[in-house]
């Protein structure tokens, strides 16, 4: 199963999605994020997908207090059970 | 070949609204809309994931300016009411008078004030209360009561609301009522039918008057374009949305004779805030957008609500490498809040042919080749000037709530006076204008019925016809004037 920020990368449309790409592997780099921190436009880019990433993890999330799972398995019984659409 | 009284050409905010109207005033309907049907079955609280199938673009859609903008639109039945807040707002008065006064739009109160109820009854929309506007709400409202700032809770279309706190990626619950589960329904019932993975690419004209629709329906396995969809109907509805609606006419030679197609695109820029509390805030629990600070309302600065999981606020929150994580690790006391500015900025779309990377920039695009949407649009001083005092009004509110730090969306270094347009991180939710309403055919693309200027048979209903920046969410003043519109073709008023 592809994981959720690979599915969002998939969906950026071209040529956007080749930059993501580019830019995403830059910013888990030490060496690549002080690159980017020379272009502040991009190193925003780059902080928030990397962020994305690391908080999408289901455990750390939960670290948070925010199960995702939960919320979407609660969702569907309230729609199984008053029969939402 | 498919023969229908109407065909409507989307469904988001205006299209599913005139479909249902039309439909149930017992008018042969049918909708072509580009995006799939959505299961909630498959919404997953992700936002990642959700961007990319819940969003044209995976959300990514971008205008080009100082400074750029991303500008997320919504893909399939609801459109973007399938992703927004779900706020609602009728249009404020003094927008009214000035459409009235400025653009000659015949736009009667008593008319507008039964399609607004109408609107209102179909989703259910009512005041979030304090208990599910949750405690991200309540540090800002606090904030707002110590300052004597006006404020309140925001009405908005939901039903049986938990507050799962995602509107935005895709509603788990199915409580925000957006048309692609309230009218939508309600068309198919009255017997619409409802074709949805139908790109359009061609309205044809005979005589003056419009004759039919050509699209095509899906793609075969090998990536080819797949069945070729005919619709004769001597009316068509064009409600493709404010950056689609203009390429569609554009492609057609439709709609250019005032000059104004394309033009005037306000989209409300917004920017948000954070703040670090004492208490555990938990932001994602509740209503995002559940409140709102209209104190200066009348300037064009609105805030209001917003929220979301960690790895949303991760993705906006303004700090990076240590401070950005010692933030995260107390993501349960953040708190965070919007500011949307009423913009005199105006942009403009444009097309490019083919799909951005894979055509030619600035080639011209074909008859009946839609292209890609070039959106230009540049902050002007004014709004600057708005976003300027609005960061200032946000660190004001966050300290007087008793903020321990404020996050500011600005550079390191640079006091939100002094910051400049290309300083700041904008998004963009309410996309406007490109297809204005002006009685004047010299000024605007449809006149006061959204009948566009010289063609008999073609309206457009959908925020491209808006003529102005409304200054609140624009959601349900689109789906009045289409219920306005749909009684107009009804030839009979509005019910009570």
């Amino acid at each position: 199963m592809l994981r959720a920020l690979d599915e969002f990368i998939a969906a950026t449309p071209q040529p956007q999605r080749a930059g993501v790409r580019a830019v995403l592997a830059l910013a888990r780099r030490p060496r690549g994020a002080a690159l980017l921190d020379r272009v502040p436009p991009l190193a925003q880019v780059g902080r928030a997908l990397a962020g994305m990433d690391r908080y999408e993890d289901p455990a750390v999330a939960r670290s948070l207090g925010w199960d995702a799972d939960a919320v979407v398995a609660r969702g569907r019984a309230l729609r199984r059970a008053e029969g939402r659409p | 070949m498919i023969e229908a009284d109407v065909c409507v050409i989307g469904a988001g905010a205006g299209g599913a609204v005139l479909a249902a109207e039309l439909a149930e005033g017992g008018a042969d309907v049918v909708v072509l809309e580009q995006g799939p049907s959505h299961d909630p079955d498959t919404f997953t609280a992700r936002p990642p994931q959700m961007l990319a199938r819940l969003y044209r673009e995976a959300g990514q859609t971008l205008t080009l300016g100082t400074p750029p903008i991303v500008l997320p639109l919504g893909s399939g039945l609801g459109g973007t009411t399938l992703v927004n807040s779900g706020t609602c707002f009728r249009t404020p008065p003094h927008v009214l008078d000035r459409w009235r006064a400025d653009f000659g739009l015949p736009l009667d109160s008593e008319t507008l004030d039964r399609c607004f109820d109408r609107v209102e009854r179909a989703l259910s929309v009512s005041e979030v209360t304090p208990e599910l506007a949750g405690r991200n709400a309540a540090v800002s409202l606090r904030g707002a009561a110590a300052l004597g700032w006006s404020h309140g809770y925001l009405r908005r279309n939901a039903r049986g609301c938990v507050g799962s706190g995602v509107c935005a990626f895709g509603c788990p619950t199915s409580a925000k009522q957006h048309t692609g589960i309230t009218y939508v329904p309600r068309a198919e019932a009255a017997g619409a039918r409802i074709l949805t993975g139908v790109t359009v690419r061609r309205i044809e004209v005979r005589s003056g008057r419009v004759h039919a629709v050509h699209g095509v329906h899906g793609r075969r396995a090998d990536g080819q374009r797949a069945e070729q969809i005919e619709v004769r109907a001597p009316r068509v509805v064009l409600a493709a949305g404010t950056i689609h609606t203009p390429l569609l006419l554009a492609a057609n030679r439709l709609g250019a004779e005032s000059g104004q197609l394309g033009r005037n695109l306000s989209v409300h820029p917004a920017t948000a805030a954070f703040a670090l509390m004492d208490e555990v805030v938990d932001m994602a629990k509740g209503v995002p957008q559940s409140f709102y600070i209209d104190q200066w309302a009348s300037d064009g600065i609105m805030f209001e609500g917003i929220a979301g999981p960690p790895s949303y606020a991760a993705a906006s929150l303004p700090l990076q490498g240590e401070r950005h994580a010692q933030a995260m690790r107390s993501y349960r006391h953040l708190a965070q809040l919007g500011l949307m500015v009423s913009d005199s900025s105006r942009g403009r779309v444009r097309a490019v042919a083919g799909r951005l990377g894979r055509g030619r920039m600035g080639a011209r695009v074909g008859r009946g080749r839609m292209g890609a949407p070039l959106i230009t649009y540049d902050l002007d001083a004014a709004d600057l000037s708005r976003f300027r005092t609005g960061l200032q009004h946000m660190r004001e509110l966050f300290l007087s709530a008793g903020a321990r730090e404020v996050y500011l969306p600005v550079p390191d270094g640079v006091a939100p006076e002094r910051v400049r347009a290309k300083d700041l991180r904008l998004m963009a939710f309410h996309p406007l204008g490109t297809a204005r309403a002006d009685a004047d055919p010299r000024s605007g693309v449809v006149d006061g019925d959204l009948r566009l200027h010289g063609l008999d048979g073609l309206y457009v209903a959908d925020g491209s016809v808006v003529p102005s920046s409304l200054g609140v969410n624009p959601q349900i003043t689109i789906m009045a004037l289409a219920t306005r519109l749909a009684y107009h073709l009804l030839e009979r008023p509005c019910p009570s």
